[in-house]
């Protein structure tokens, strides 16, 4: 009992994570309909720059979420503006290969200036961890997966509430209605890519403490991240957090019960599955791009 | 001739004049080396993984390359002549690495190959150097299937094969007094063509000594969560971890040990602690403790050239060198020897007969070769004892005669 209690925290605390980093992708996709492949190269860049805040003037890695987050937010924006916005009415698959392309070049650049090798932040509580009643609870991932839920609170309520965030609801349901009430589309695109890589400003942080890391690292995420949004269904913000749950579960009790052997390929046999039944994911909207047409 | 008839043919002679030309030219520059005394500098071609998942080697492989150029070139050079690195960086993968040492070959014509890292890149690249009759001399790579395929050109520059890595370690613990002997083992092990093979060889051999096995399972390189992995050895409760890695995934399984409260009394790693300052930096100092590795490099080995190389290295990347750096610059002492011996670059089957037949002196020490390209060696076991890491066998490499026999938090 102790073991699958112990399993069920391990998969909950991973998957909590996994639901902020992969919050920032389904965002984008939801409203703008960008496959935004570079978004763990951003992940990787938020996470080496907390390094730097750690190693060079000692701030705490989860604290740091409040400089990288806006950082990231403001170079989000900025690469919307130089490069995603040009090819705004282009078809999908530009996006991805703008995506793809702009992930090689942060890859390049991350190499130039931390160098190709492998980081991590170590602050005091890295390895330790709270013990209840035999159960084993990492701190770095206690203290990771609450802000991830405070951070993916603070988004839902200001998607919810805010007048921007209606309006970025609104786009992503139906574009051509928002611009006939006035949305202004295209500044809430950018908006929404700025947002969609703010988010990943803190899962970079908490990356930085929870693995070793290093420049070409993103592409393991990006396989894994854009497996949970496909699993909760693309552009629905809780369909991420299901599918990152179900993920990390997934890749938790494959490990203690199966092999690890299988921890990559039974999540993603799951994934299959699901779409089999559901082909737009757990919670995905099917009519979206007819009612948008 | 007159009118367009004439045109033709002054086109079709001038045609053939240029191409004439052309191949004299290639045929004065190129190919398989050209002549000693030709003055231009010897390009040798490498491929590595300077970005992707074996980056952190791949890096260090590149620093030890750069210090032997820099070293060759500055005591005048092989044959006289300058020295030129072409690297290529094959992001980690399979595909590329065959790419880039077919470009370098065909395309760049370079004179010499040396190998990129790792096994599973190795494996393909060293193909092509075989197809095209080049010598081929590798940092990493020491999987057995390397060796098993007839390979005339393929030659491993370090101490020993994989599933020979472990060996003294295993000497070792079969050694101890009945009391501290491990009663039980688990092997956890990244799926890497290298370091399955040293794990294997380590299990088989404990096994046959009645130390049972309690947990062994292969995770995918993928794997970035290892606390379900380190919990379930938790509960196996072994008194000896030996555990196959590369890198990264070698910090996060001491990282998860250490969340989950569990240390075994011996604990043996691939690949990752010989990382230098990296490994300490990923683990932190204090998890470092009593970790055992299999080497093959000591910046205070006492082999020819050895202090000269940490020299150099800390001159121009500053710290001490990573292993693979040290690897990296025994292929350049290899190739080096085998073309002052033979006295040419333009017989490339002369080169690999030599280092058949011969021992060569390196930063590593004494490395000979069977037929197959597979070194006769033997490794040597380190130990992170304070900090620092330090070689604890053979006797006659150690820096320390202590070895610590328990693992800090282990009961």
């Amino acid at each position: 009992m102790t073991e699958l209690i112990q399993t069920i925290a391990f998969g909950l605390l991973v998957g909590g994570v996994y639901a902020l980093l992969a919050s920032g992708l389904t965002l984008i996709f939801g409203v703008m309909n960008v496959i935004n492949i570079a978004h763990g190269a951003f992940l990787i860049l938020a996470a080496f720059l907390t390094f730097s805040l750690w190693s060079w003037l000692g701030i705490d890695p989860l604290a740091a979420i409040v400089i990288t987050t806006p950082v990231m937010l403001a170079f989000g924006w900025l690469i919307y503006e130089l490069t995603v916005r040009p090819i705004r009415r282009a078809p999908p698959s530009s996006s991805v290969l703008l995506t793809f392309g702009l992930a090689l070049v942060l890859e390049a650049v991350m190499g130039l200036i931390w160098g190709n090798q492998s980081h991590s932040a170590r602050p005091s509580y890295f390895t330790e961890s709270f013990h209840i009643s035999g159960i084993v609870l990492p701190k770095a991932q206690v203290y990771a997966c609450g802000l991830a839920a405070v951070v993916l609170a603070c988004l839902w309520l200001f998607l919810a509430r805010s007048w921007t965030g209606r309006a970025i609801r609104a786009a992503a349901v139906n574009p051509s209605g928002a611009e006939l009430v006035g949305i202004d589309i295209v500044r809430v695109s950018a908006l929404t890519f700025a947002i969609g890589v703010g988010t990943v400003g803190a899962g970079g942080a908490l990356v930085s403490v929870l693995y070793p890391f290093l420049p070409g690292s993103h592409y393991i995420w990006i396989a894994r991240l854009l497996g949970i949004i496909v699993l909760g269904g693309m552009g629905s913000l809780r369909g991420a957090l299901i599918g990152a749950l179900l993920l990390g579960l997934a890749e938790t009790f494959t490990q203690t019960y199966v092999s690890a052997q299988w921890a990559t390929a039974v999540p993603y046999a799951v994934i299959f599955i699901v779409l089999l039944v559901r082909p737009h994911g757990i919670v995905g909207m099917r009519l979206r791009e007819d009612v948008a047409a | 001739m007159s009118g367009p008839t004439s045109r033709l043919a002054t086109r079709a002679l001038g045609a053939l004049l240029a191409f004439a030309a052309t191949v004299g030219l290639a045929a004065s520059c190129g190919g398989g080396g050209g002549s000693e005394d030709s003055g231009e500098p010897i390009k040798i071609g490498i491929s590595l993984p300077l970005t992707g998942e074996f980056s952190q080697p791949g890096t260090a492989a590149k620093q030890g390359y750069q210090v032997w150029a820099e070293t060759i070139n500055s005591q005048g050079g092989l044959l006289g002549r300058q020295v030129e690195l072409d690297i290529k960086d094959d992001a980690s993968d399979q595909n590329t690495v065959v790419a880039d040492y077919n470009a370098l070959i065909s395309r760049d014509q370079v004179d010499l190959l040396m190998g990129t890292f790792s096994s599973l890149l190795n494996l393909p690249a060293s193909a092509v150097a075989e197809r095209n009759q080049m010598l081929y001399v590798e940092p990493a790579g020491g999987a057995p299937e390397m060796f098993t395929r007839g390979f005339q050109y393929l030659f491993f520059a370090q101490q020993a094969t994989a599933d020979h890595q472990g060996d003294l370690f295993v000497d070792y613990i079969l050694g101890l007094p009945e009391k501290d002997r491990p009663q039980t083992a688990a092997y956890p092990s990244i799926d890497d063509p290298f370091a399955i093979p040293v794990i294997d060889s380590i299990k088989a051999k404990l096994e046959d000594a009645g130390i049972k096995t309690v947990y062994e399972d292969i995770y995918p390189p993928s794997t970035s969560n290892f606390d379900s992995i380190a919990s379930a050895v938790k509960s196996a409760d072994p008194d000896l971890i030996a555990h196959g890695a590369v890198f990264d995934d070698g910090i996060g399984f001491i990282r998860a040990l250490s969340k989950v409260g569990f240390q075994p009394r011996y604990f043996f790693e691939t690949s990752a602690p010989s990382g230098a300052e990296q490994f300490s930096n990923g683990v932190g100092i204090k998890n470092t403790e009593a970790i055992f590795y299999a080497v093959s490099h000591t910046p205070e080995a006492k082999t020819p050239g050895n202090e000269d190389f940490v020299a150099a290295f800390r001159e121009k990347f500053g710290g001490l060198p990573a292993e693979d750096a040290a690897d990296a610059f025994a292929v350049g002492q290899v190739l080096q020897t085998a073309v002052e011996e033979v006295g040419s670059i333009d017989d490339q089957a002369a080169l690999a007969d030599y280092l058949r037949n011969n021992q060569v002196e390196t930063i590593l020490g004494p490395l000979e070769w069977d037929d197959t390209g597979a070194p006769q060696g033997q490794f040597l076991i380190g130990q992170w004892q304070d900090g620092k890491a330090e070689v604890i066998l053979p006797e006659e490499a150690a820096t320390t005669d202590t070895i610590i026999d328990r693992r800090p938090g282990s009961d």
